[in-house]
C-alpha cells in the first residue's frame, strides 16, 4: 500500500524569499505526525501549499495516489483532506450550530441545493448535533461563534475540520494562545476526536507533541532536518544543534 | 410557534387583500406610484441579494434592469403575438445572461475592485445601448405595443388600463419575492451567508466561492431583469435612463434607505424613495438636494436603514432574521 500523503521536493518562494526549499515528506495511513520547528521555518506555509491556499513553486504533492499539486482549496478539502488554522478562522457572525452545519451541507454536496428548506433536511441537522456533541459544544450551539470563549473557539476551529470526516486532518497549532489548563483540555479533545485518524499537527509545545504524535519531522529554514520517532528526534545531533539544544 | 405562524398568515392575508383592493381605493396617480414601488421594490430586493446577503457592493446593477427592459421590448417587437408573461421571462433571462458574463469577470474580485469593475461594465453596456441605434434607438429610446393577456374565461386584458398593469406587476413581483425568500432558506442561501461571513474558511470546507458568487450575481441579474421588464410594461417605453449609472445609484439609495439587513427592507426603501421624490418635487424643483440630505442623515444616524427604526415586533414581518451577519 502506498502512503496516504506524499510530498516530493516541494519548493515555495514568495517573490524571491525562499520559504520551502525541497520538502520531502511521507505520511502513512493511520500515522500521527508532528511537525516542529522554530518560527519562520515554513511550517504553516507547508500546510498552505498542501491544502491549496498557495501554489507550489516547484515539486509535487500526492494524496491517495492522486496528484493534487496546486489544486484549489475547495477541491482539496472535498477529497478528504481537512485543516484547522493557527489563527482562529471560523464563521464569527453565525451560531456555533450554523458553523458546523456549513460543513455538513458541504460534505453532503448540497451547496447549490435551491429546492429544499435547509431547516427541513433532517439528516443534516442530526449530523450537526452529533458533531457538536463530539466536540463538546452542544450547550453553546445557539451562541454566535464570534462571542464564544477562546478555548471554545479553538474547539470549534478543530470541529470545522473534523466535521468534514477527512482521511487526513492537518492541525495548525491547535493550542496556540491557550493557558496550560486549556492546553491540557485541548490535547484530550484532540486525542479523543482524532483517534484512529491520520493526523499531521504543527505544534510548539513539546509535551503536546510527544503525547499526540508517533512520528516527528523537524523543519528548519524550509527544509526537513530529520524525521523519526520522539526518541530518535531527541537524540539527533543536528536537531539538538538547530532547535532543541538552543532552548537549553 | 404555531400561534406566531397563524398570526403571520393572518397578517399576510390582510396585506394581500389590501394589495388586491388597492386599485379601488387609490387615485390613478397613486396607483401609478404603487406600480413603481412594486417593480422598484423587486429591483431593490434583487440588488440586496448582492449587497445585504452577499456583501458585494455593486455600482452597476442598472445594467441588468435596463437589459431586461430592452429584451422585453425586443421580444415583443420581433415576435408577433408574444405572450406578455413570456416577454417578462425573456427580460429576466436577458438580465441573467448579461449578469453571468459581467459576473464572470467581477466576482473574482472583492471590495473596491469589485465595485469599480461593476461600474465600468455598467458604463460599457450603457455605451452599447447608446451607440447601437438601429436596435435600441440610442438616446431617443424605443417604444412598443404592449401585448395583451388572453385569459380563457375573462377574455382579453389590455395593458393600457392602469389596474391591469398593476395586477400583472403585483403578481410577478409577489411570485418573484416568494421565490427569492424561499431560495434564501435553502442550503444555497446558506452557502451565500457562509461565504459572506468568512470566504477564506468556506473554501477550506469545500465551497467553491467563485461559482457560488457567480450564481448569486446571475440570480440578482435575473430578478433585476424581471423588474426592468415590468418597468417597460408600465412605461411603454425604454430609454437610456433605465440602463444608466443614475439608475444604479438610485437603486443603491433605495436599498440603503430601507435597510440591507432584512429581506423586505429594500421594498420599504423603494416606497419611501418614490414617495419622497414625488412629494418633495411637488414643493420644490431642488428635490435632489433634499434626497441627498435624507441620504446623508440616514448614513450618519441610521445606517441600518429605516427598517431598523421600526419596533422589533413589527420587524418580524419584514423577515428580520433573513441574513445572518447582515447587520454590522
Amino acid at each position: 500500500m502506498t502512503a496516504l500523503l506524499q510530498i516530493n521536493s516541494v519548493y515555495k518562494d514568495f517573490s524571491g524569499l525562499k520559504v520551502l526549499v525541497g520538502i520531502d515528506l511521507t505520511v502513512e495511513h493511520g500515522e500521527r505526525h508532528a511537525i516542529i520547528g522554530p518560527n519562520g521555518a515554513g511550517k504553516s506555509t507547508l500546510f498552505n501549499v498542501i491544502t491549496g491556499k498557495y501554489r507550489v513553486s516547484n515539486g509535487q504533492i500526492r494524496f491517495k495516489d492522486q496528484d493534487i499539486t496546486n489544486w484549489p482549496a475547495h477541491k482539496v478539502s472535498r477529497i478528504g483532506l481537512a485543516r484547522s488554522f493557527q489563527v482562529t478562522n471560523i464563521f464569527p457572525s453565525m451560531t456555533v450550530y450554523e458553523n458546523i452545519r456549513n460543513v455538513i451541507v458541504s460534505k453532503k454536496r448540497m451547496r447549490f441545493n435551491m429546492f429544499t428548506r435547509l431547516g427541513n433536511i433532517e439528516n443534516v441537522n442530526a449530523e450537526t448535533r452529533e458533531v457538536l456533541e463530539t466536540i463538546g459544544l452542544e450547550t453553546s450551539s445557539d451562541i454566535s461563534a464570534g462571542e464564544l470563549a477562546y478555548g471554545h473557539q479553538r474547539a470549534l476551529e478543530i470541529g470545522l475540520a473534523l466535521a468534514m470526516e477527512p482521511e487526513l486532518i492537518l492541525l495548525d497549532e491547535p493550542t496556540a494562545g491557550m493557558t496550560t489548563e486549556e492546553t491540557r483540555d485541548a490535547v484530550k479533545l484532540i486525542e479523543r476526536i482524532t483517534a484512529g485518524k491520520t493526523l499531521i499537527i504543527i505544534e510548539h509545545d513539546m509535551d503536546v507533541v510527544f503525547s499526540i504524535s508517533d512520528r516527528i519531522s523537524v523543519l528548519h529554514y524550509g527544509k526537513i532536518l530529520a524525521t523519526g520517532t520522539a526518541e530518535e528526534i531527541k537524540e539527533n545531533q543536528e536537531v539538538k544543534k538547530a532547535y532543541l539544544g538552543s532552548k537549553k | 410557534m404555531t400561534t406566531i405562524r397563524i398570526r403571520n398568515i393572518i397578517f399576510g392575508l390582510i396585506v394581500l387583500i389590501l394589495l388586491i383592493i388597492l386599485p379601488f381605493i387609490l387615485s390613478e396617480v397613486q396607483l401609478n406610484m404603487a406600480i413603481e414601488i412594486a417593480f422598484f421594490g423587486l429591483f431593490a430586493v434583487s440588488y440586496n441579494l448582492l449587497l445585504g446577503y452577499g456583501g458585494l457592493l455593486s455600482f452597476g446593477h442598472a445594467a441588468y434592469f435596463g437589459t431586461g427592459a430592452y429584451f422585453t421590448v425586443f421580444a415583443c417587437k420581433f415576435v408577433a403575438g408574444m405572450p406578455l408573461f413570456l416577454a417578462v421571462l425573456i427580460g429576466g433571462l436577458g438580465g441573467a445572461v448579461m449578469a453571468v458574463i459581467v459576473g464572470f469577470f467581477c466576482v473574482r474580485l472583492s471590495g473596491t475592485y469589485f465595485a469599480l469593475l461593476t461600474l465600468a461594465f455598467n458604463q460599457l453596456i450603457y455605451s452599447i445601448a447608446l451607440k447601437w441605434r438601429t436596435l435600441t434607438g440610442g438616446d431617443d429610446g424605443i417604444g412598443f405595443d404592449k401585448p395583451a393577456i388572453h385569459l380563457p374565461l375573462i377574455g382579453k386584458l389590455d395593458m393600457f388600463s392602469t389596474p391591469n398593469v398593476y395586477y400583472v406587476t403585483l403578481i410577478v413581483v409577489l411570485i418573484s419575492l416568494a421565490l427569492l425568500w424561499f431560495f434564501l432558506k435553502t442550503p444555497y442561501g446558506n452557502t451565500i451567508t457562509c461565504i459572506k461571513d468568512n470566504e477564506d474558511r468556506a473554501e477550506f470546507i469545500g465551497y467553491n466561492v467563485f461559482r457560488s458568487k457567480l450564481t448569486l450575481f446571475t440570480m440578482a441579474g435575473f430578478f433585476a431583469g424581471i423588474a426592468g421588464s415590468l418597468f417597460v410594461i408600465f412605461a411603454e417605453f425604454v430609454s437610456l435612463d433605465a440602463i444608466g449609472l443614475t439608475m444604479s445609484t438610485e437603486i443603491l439609495f433605495m436599498t440603503f434607505i430601507g435597510g440591507t439587513g432584512s429581506f423586505l427592507g429594500p421594498v420599504l426603501g423603494a416606497g419611501v424613495f418614490i414617495y419622497f421624490t414625488e412629494w418633495v418635487s411637488d414643493i420644490t424643483e431642488h428635490w435632489e438636494f433634499f434626497l441627498g440630505l435624507l441620504f446623508v442623515i440616514l448614513i450618519l444616524y441610521a445606517n441600518k436603514g429605516l427598517i431598523s427604526l421600526i419596533p422589533a415586533k413589527l420587524k418580524e414581518f419584514f423577515g428580520k432574521k433573513a441574513p445572518v451577519g447582515g447587520e454590522r
